[in-house]
């Protein structure tokens, strides 16, 4: 496993290792999207829904144990790219311009990355981690989208999740080396659309919730 | 061709013994024509401060026709300045208006310390190549040069690849000082040859590490570089060579 | 002391093989106990560098750019010559040795000539072994054009940037090498003295460009190969630190410096444009492939270029030489250039400067097609003058590019020190008085990887050299003569920049010493030259301090030896009373205005040695004898 551990331990590998557990995220996201369009059609349909996931277990607690896996790689990965990256120019310019090449999404993606952490950490108190005993997921959606201050946090937060794709997505193609241009130009779009779809589709629940609440 | 007269303000990075840690100094650049190149407008400058008993401005240069890789500052935030596919010394003065203020300031990397003013060693470059960046073959022991077809268009490729003058604009213009397209376009040029297959595995995995070590940052896929480079090297050569490292390293 | 050419005997074609064969050998065990020093990483030097590095030498190999990979071989654009034939044009390698011996007006040897044209077809195959990206065809063979000055496409080419892809390669070689730990890399370093041991070359200086610190190398054998000393004309093609100092002080050492007169003025550069210009730009002669070269027929002619109608544009090249046309060889196409702006035809501000028009081409092959071969030189002017040549022609003219002279060498490529050997452009050995286009390229890399090789050994094998190392007086001797030197610049703290002496010296010798010449202009270049080097040494103005990273310095001491090698060439172009391939004398020329040899009296190398800073250098020749080819009148009508 030397060898591993070396190769995966490059400028190259430790990018490998931020597109496929990028990768892993963005199926997850893809997932919980469309399951949360069961919300649209009323609390039953939703209770449907998750009890059918329930019916999967013990494949859900793996997928969630392996989804915590990929976030703890994730994010322990992005810190030290991020401080190797920060140690890599020791004087800053005093002047910085874009040739044009960065975009909202790839300047922020550190701190992207850093508040949806904890705004996972803060959504997996309120929907996960709760007394399911009290409160069916449904109850605690509306319950805490009654909250505005919740709400537009909610909404940044999956704002801030389509910026992370919109740079994330084309960006592990590259990385892992799928970059011809034949194809790029549509990856590229691919990656933008989803990250709106993202954004959007995420952020339209809470305003469903609050309309018909 | 109008030649005309322009008057500008400096604020270039000055370091030396004296100044170690390094500041912007302010100087005028006065009757400068546009038909200079940026650093024959240097030049100009120069003479002045010499003639003021003010000590020159360092700055590497070498041809002067774009193609050494010897030039390059940072001019108002952009590597080798606001043109494209231009270095330094092609950077003509046509493109500043009379009354500009121009700041100038030294490629910017932990791997490149600053030896005076804007000059910086960039050996690290070399270093990088001396991991891998051949192909083993010593002099007299070559086959017919006509012996293995190389498809055109794959020889144009590796010709793209092989146009980087290793100047570091890429690594200046990188938000991370990173020196994924130097390391990429040369593992990409002789990759894509029928030449240098063999060797392509220990080469991707030894110039990466190279690369690592001598402190450059890591490539987050902004394309700085591909804007930046003044061969237009496209970070496509960054893609072939994460594709070549990852044959090599996991296959 | 006779200069011995040490040329083997036999038939031409078999001198190199016979010698290669009379050369005492170094055991592969016993390579590891010699040093040898190399300056200069172009094409020449890194290649010699790799070279003995993969045979097992010890090498030092030294450069005054921050890296090897920036030598100024790097700017060559058009491309390399090899006697491949796969053009199936009729190329062997008897033709490109017979075009390159005329090419050089009969001023070369014939054996070295040869043994380059034989050479040629291996530095291909060499270069592509090492991944050279030349130019291919769709069936994926080599790709071959035609070149000035050659009747048949033998050139090999990578775009416009030939010179930088071998470069390249032959960088790739010495970086290997260096990983191997056979080589050893200084960059930054200027060679400021060779350093002779019981006559022999045993080491140099060198001044740390950064930290200013003399420091002194021990070897068996020192390679010079440190390109030419075109900057002495201050304006010129060459990168701004080429520089005669290292063969210069290689020559106060000893070594002969042979045609010093000989610089080649390339006819296709972008013209002077004002004072404050640091260098000119070549354009690649490959340009005359399909441009035509022309001026108003009426002097005086002010209107643009578009606006003059065919009938009264003058294609002169084409009209004075139907065969050849816009190919005909560098000097020629200067020196008639000069002429038509010499006779006030000239466009541009300046009126120094002569169209190359691509419209035809682009009317017969399509825009796309000439954007193929010549896309990046196109960029490239357009860059600099802010012109599309697409839609206007392009304004040429000459300028001074390369020179043919340089340390007089032996067969062996060694100088008239012992140990100390010359190669590439530094040495004078195989261009005559004109160089071919393509060419330089050829030699560089014949000399590195094909000759020094065996030669060294040679040298090795059959010399008696005890060890030797920094601690000899001799390296001490060195330091200090140079210390002086370098405090004495940094103390006249006159009113006058060096740059300011290079700008006059330049002037001086463009004038009077360059596309053509005369007796008369020449003696007062001479004068002058003197002049100014006597007011260098009182009103220089030298900023900084020596333990520094200093350009003003740097620069000081290199046109400190311009100053005095200049008197040199111009003392070369007084001797030599002919006009011979770029040395076009005015008083020498036939009833066509071209050259007119004076075979009877100066079929000769005048090989120049030093004799003391207060006398008279003394010339030595050495006599061509061409058992091979007839010595004829060039034509290219």
């Amino acid at each position: 496993m030397n060898w591993f551990i070396e190769n995966i331990s490059t400028a190259v590998g430790k990018k490998l290792i931020m597109a496929v557990t990028g990768m892993g995220f963005v199926g997850f996201i893809l997932v919980h999207l469309v399951g949360n369009l069961s919300f649209y059609f009323g609390k039953e349909a939703f209770l449907a829904y998750v009890e059918t996931l329930h019916k999967l277990d013990p494949l859900i607690l793996v997928i969630e144990l392996v989804l915590l896996a990929l976030a703890v790689i994730h994010v322990t990965t992005g810190t030290v790219l991020f401080i190797q990256n920060w140690r890599a120019r020791s004087t800053r310019y005093a002047v910085t311009k874009s040739a044009g090449g960065r975009t909202i999404g790839s300047r922020t993606m550190p701190y992207t990355g850093f508040f949806i952490l904890l705004y996972v950490i803060l959504h997996l108190l309120q929907f996960h981690f709760i007394d399911r005993t009290q409160m069916t997921p449904y109850d605690a959606a509306v319950n805490t989208f009654a909250s505005v201050w919740y709400t537009l946090t909610y909404i940044a937060a999956v704002i801030l999740v389509g910026l992370h794709i919109r740079h994330g997505f084309w960006s592990l193609f590259q990385t892992l080396g799928l970059n011809h241009e034949k194809y790029m130009p549509v990856i590229q779009t691919v990656g933008i659309l989803f990250a709106i779809a993202a954004a959007v589709g995420f952020a339209f629940v809470p305003i469903y919730i609050r309309a018909v609440t | 061709m109008s030649n005309q007269t322009i008057n500008l303000t400096l604020k270039v990075w000055r370091q030396n013994k004296n100044n170690p840690r390094g500041s912007l100094e302010t100087y005028p650049a006065k009757g400068i024509s546009t038909e200079m190149s940026f650093l024959e407008m240097l030049d100009v400058v120069n003479e002045e401060l010499t003639s003021q008993g003010i000590e020159p401005i360092a700055f590497d240069h070498d041809c002067r026709e774009g193609i050494c890789g010897m030039c390059g500052a940072v001019v108002n935030g952009r590597a080798h300045g606001h043109m494209p596919e231009t270095t330094l010394c092609q950077l003509h003065m046509r493109h500043f208006k009379d009354g500009d203020t121009i700041v100038i300031e030294p490629w910017r990397a932990r791997a490149f310390p600053v030896i005076k003013d804007l000059a910086v060693d960039r050996s690290a470059l070399d270093t990088i190549i001396q991991a891998g960046g051949y192909i083993s073959i010593n002099a007299g022991g070559a086959q017919d040069g006509n012996t293995i077809p190389i498809p055109k268009e794959n020889a144009e490729k590796a010709f793209n690849a092989a146009t980087c003058i290793g100047c570091g604009a890429c690594v200046a213009a990188c938000p991370n000082a990173s020196a994924m397209l130097f390391t990429g376009a040369k593992i990409s040029h002789l990759a894509l040859l029928p030449q240098g297959r063999p060797e392509a595995r220990k080469r991707a995995l030894s110039m990466v590490r190279a690369m690592d070590e001598l402190g450059f940052g890591n490539c987050s896929n902004e394309a700085e570089c591909e804007l930046e480079c003044p061969k237009g090297i496209s970070i496509t050569e960054i893609a072939r060579m994460n594709r070549e490292f990852i044959k090599a390293a996991f296959l | 002391m006779t200069l011995e050419s040490k040329i083997p005997t036999g038939p031409l074609h078999e001198k190199w093989d016979r010698h290669r064969f009379d050369l005492k050998l170094v055991n592969p065990a016993n390579r590891k106990k010699f040093n040898i020093i190399v300056i200069g990483t172009g094409l020449a030097g890194a290649s010699a560098a790799a070279t003995l590095g993969e045979l097992g030498y010890n090498v030092q190999n030294f450069c005054i750019q921050d890296s090897p990979r920036r030598a100024h071989s790097i700017a060559a654009q058009g491309g390399i010559n090899a006697a491949k034939n796969y053009a199936n044009d009729g190329d062997s390698i008897w033709r490109l040795f017979y075009d390159t011996i005329k090419g050089g007006d009969f001023r070369s040897r014939e054996a070295n000539v040869y043994r380059l044209a034989q050479l040629s077809v291996n530095i291909i195959d060499q270069c592509v072994a090492q991944g050279v990206p030349f130019a291919r065809e769709y069936g994926g063979l080599l790709d071959n054009r035609s070149f000035g000055g050659a009747q048949l496409s033998r050139t090999f080419y990578a775009k416009g940037q030939t010179g930088q892809q071998l470069l390249l390669g032959a960088y790739s070689s010495l970086m290997r090498q260096v990983n191997t730990g056979k080589v050893e890399i200084f960059p930054r370093r200027e060679m400021l003295d060779v350093v002779l041991v019981d006559g022999r070359a045993r080491g140099i200086v060198v001044r740390n460009l950064i930290t200013g610190e003399l420091e002194s190398y021990s070897a068996h054998a020192v390679v010079l190969a440190t390109g030419g000393y075109g900057n002495a004309y201050f304006l010129s093609t060459n990168a701004m630190s080429s520089n005669v100092t290292a063969s210069y002080r290689c020559y106060k050492k000893g070594a002969y410096f042979a045609n010093p007169c000989f610089t080649q003025i390339h006819p296709t550069c972008i013209p002077v444009h004002g004072t404050y210009q640091s260098k000119l730009t070549l354009m690649s002669e490959s340009l005359r492939n399909d441009g035509r070269v022309w001026v108003p027929k009426e002097p005086g002619d002010k209107r643009a270029p578009e606006q003059i109608p065919e009938s009264e544009r003058d294609y002169y090249l084409e009209r004075k030489y139907p065969s050849f046309g816009n190919l005909v060889p560098r000097d020629v196409a200067s020196r008639n250039a000069k002429e038509q702006c010499d006779k006030g035809k000239g466009v541009g501000e300046t009126g120094y400067a002569v169209y190359l028009d691509f419209a035809d081409a682009i009317a017969r092959d399509g825009r796309e097609a000439i954007a193929a071969k010549y896309g990046n030189l196109f960029e490239m002017y357009e860059k600099i003058t802010g012109e599309d040549p697409y839609v206007t022609p392009m304004r040429i003219y000459p300028a001074v590019h390369y020179t043919m002279g340089g340390l007089w060498v032996d067969y062996n490529l060694m100088t008239t020190i012992d140990g100390l050997f010359s190669l590439g452009e530094s040495n004078f050995s195989d261009h005559g008085a004109n160089r071919l286009g393509a060419s330089a390229l050829m030699q560089g890399l014949a000399d590195g990887y094909f000759i020094i090789p065996y030669t060294m050994g040679g040298y090795l094998a059959g010399t008696h050299l005890p060890e030797v190392d920094t601690s000899a007086q001799e390296f001490a001797e060195s330091e200090n003569r140079i210390r002086e030197q370098v405090d004495k610049l940094l103390s006249i703290n006159g009113r006058r920049t060096v740059t300011d002496f290079h700008k006059s010296l330049g002037k001086i010798l463009w004038d009077k010493c360059g596309i053509a010449r005369d007796k008369q202009s020449l003696e007062k270049a001479g004068k002058e030259v003197a002049e100014l080097r006597e007011e260098f040494w009182k009103n220089v103005n030298v900023p900084g301090d020596a333990a520094d990273f200093n350009q003003a310095l740097e620069n000081a001491g290199r046109v400190a030896d311009f100053l005095e090698f200049g008197e040199l060439m111009v003392k070369d172009a007084i001797g030599r009373e002919e006009s011979c391939g770029c040395h076009f004398n005015t008083g020498y020329q036939t009833e066509d205005n071209e050259a007119l040899r004076c075979d009877e009296t100066f079929c000769h190398v005048s090989a120049w040695e030093y004799t003391g800073p207060d006398s008279e250098p003394v010339e030595h020749r050495e006599q061509l004898h061409f058992e091979n080819v007839e010595l004829t009148q060039r034509s290219y009508k």
